[in-house]
């Protein structure tokens, strides 16, 4: 297998743009990610294209990737629409990583892009559940909410934990979210507002959900051997591993752990020969709250029931030893769907070669993204590295 | 828009909808609810006799959903009663289920409760009712 590694990133800001539409936010993601090309990047060396997106509420079914990829230029080359929910972006950086790691393409572009905000309310409630399982969950009346919010339920009965955990992530996200100018919320809150927001799914808030997104994001990954072609400061990827499990959540053994993330995180630590204790920050999926505390559990930053100490203890703050969502996460920098774990990707990128700005991490050497399938149907797992 | 769970989507799962019909692995003995290809207990059965179950369990996890976040096929329950629980219950037989919880109030959920499974109209759509369990208090 060749080494890998990351030399371009860029995405746009994540919102609400109703001036923009899936072609214009992909466009603009890409030219950023041009820019960022130390050497310069000339578009024809570019082998191939995954773009990750969940179906962008059915404007455009059929064949997006060479939709969006003709609109930048780029013909000729295979360009793959990459669908896994919300770990659309992830499965798109994977598959590109897997490309160049086996040797058949050394120039790749993997990008990600939703449109969200066209959408009425109705629609949206009507769209957005269509990634969990329909058949038996949605015929119950459930939303997704609903499973993290049945999630959230049992981790605080398994381990005894108190609501006030699952806000504190939200504080914490939206805190690091003022210094991202390309967050969608930059509004710090407090613990008490955080807590008492009206119900979306009991016991989750609206403080608890990440917002509806318009956005795009790219990277470019290339052969490791030719990177130094592009930039003298690349980075590596050091682990990669992806992992499923059964769609509908009741279908499993457990709810408060999702498999696909364990597995995914146990392939990447395991390429990458590091453990969770080398990890000096992270990108995870906290499209809810409690997501963000399964996660450090799964990735293994915390044992079984311990993920609100991480947080009391600040260890995940920005300041903290083990930033986690230091971009503010989907949570407070925005979830269009497919560009979410591009972009989580590129914040790292950005984050190892300290070009971070306001939320800079002091001094990384090891970062790694996590990006869920809806309710845990699917995850991808990186860790990324410098020289 | 269309309907969600589609008319002849529907009548294909009606034997789980209104008898809780399971597949008993012929290999093992495991019952899976909803049936399913291959044995999700030792994953090589793939031969199957149907076992009704008897709907009755305890809540595992639950969840109230507010009356504005309901999925729009269920707008018209949520407005004409406000919020609603689901429960996801631990059948005695073994496999999970998710389902409404009807006759408690949400304040009186617990997890690990008793309950048992009730035939209830869910929702209508294409104007056809669609039938199918629901959670009470047992
Ligand atoms: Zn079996």
């Amino acid at each position: 297998m060749r080494e890998v590694a990351l030399v371009g990133a860029g995405q746009t800001k994540f919102g609400d743009f109703p001036q923009k539409g899936i072609k214009e936010l992909f466009a603009e993601a890409y030219a950023e990610m041009l820019s960022s090309v130390d050497k310069g990047l000339d578009p024809r060396v570019i082998d191939a294209a995954y773009v990750g997106t969940l179906g962008s509420g059915g404007f455009q079914l059929g064949q997006v990737a060479p939709l969006l990829t003709g609109h930048v230029g780029l013909t000729g080359i295979p360009s793959v629409r990459v669908e896994n929910a919300c770990a659309s972006g992830g499965f798109a950086v994977f598959q590109a990583v897997l490309a160049v790691a086996s040797g058949v393409h050394d120039v790749v572009l993997a990008a990600g892009v939703e449109k969200m905000r066209d959408l009425s309310g109705e629609k949206s409630r009507y769209w957005l559940g269509v990634s969990g399982d329909t058949e038996y969950e949605r015929l119950a009346g459930m939303t997704f909410a609903g499973i993290y919010a049945m999630i959230a339920a049992r981790y605080m009965e398994e381990y005894s934990v108190d609501r006030k955990y699952l806000s504190m992530v939200a504080v914490k996200n939206h805190a690091n979210g003022v210094r991202n100018p390309k967050a969608q919320m930059r509004k710090a809150v407090a613990l008490e507002k955080a807590m008492g927001a009206p119900d979306v799914a009991y016991p989750l808030n609206l403080y608890d959900c990440s917002p509806t997104s318009d956005g795009a994001a790219a990277v470019l990954v290339v052969a490791a051997e030719r990177a130094h072609e592009f930039t003298d400061r690349p980075v590596y990827v050091l682990g990669f591993g992806a992992g499923s499990d059964y769609l509908a959540v009741h279908d499993r053994e457990t709810i408060t752990s999702f498999k696909a993330s364990v597995e995914a995180a146990g392939r990447a630590y395991e390429m990458a020969g590091l453990g969770p204790e080398d990890v000096d920050l992270a990108e995870v999926h906290d499209c809810f709250t409690i997501a963000e505390l399964i996660a450090y559990e799964d990735l293994g930053f915390a044992p079984r029931g311990g993920a609100p100490r991480l947080l009391e203890e600040g260890v995940t703050e920005l300041g903290g030893q083990k930033p986690v969502n230091a971009s503010g996460g989907l949570k407070a920098k925005g979830h269009p769907l497919g560009a979410t774990g591009v972009s989580q990707v590129a914040e790292v990128f950005l984050q190892l070669r300290g070009q971070a700005g306001d939320r800079q991490v002091r001094d990384p050497k090891v970062g790694l993204t996590h990006n869920v399938g809806g309710s845990g149907g699917t995850a991808t797992v990186f860790l990324l590295g410098r020289d | 828009m269309g309907a969600h769970i589609s008319v002849p989507m529907y009548q294909r799962t009606v034997p789980q909808r209104y008898r809780l019909v399971a597949n008993a692995c012929t290999q093992c003995g495991a019952i899976s609810f909803p049936p399913k290809a291959t044995c999700p207990q030792c994953s090589v059965g793939r031969e199957f006799t149907p076992v009704e179950l008897k709907g009755t369990g305890v809540v595992y996890t639950y969840t109230v959903i507010a009356g504005g976040g309901a999925p729009p096929e269920f707008t018209a329950q949520a407005r004409s009663r406000g919020r609603y629980p689901v429960v996801m219950v631990a059948l005695d037989e073994g496999p999970k289920v998710v389902g409404q919880l009807v006759d408690c109030d949400p304040e009186d959920i617990r997890i690990g409760m008793r309950v048992r499974a009730v035939m209830r109209r869910i929702y209508v759509e294409e104007e056809v009712i669609r039938y199918g369990f629901k959670f009470r208090p047992a």
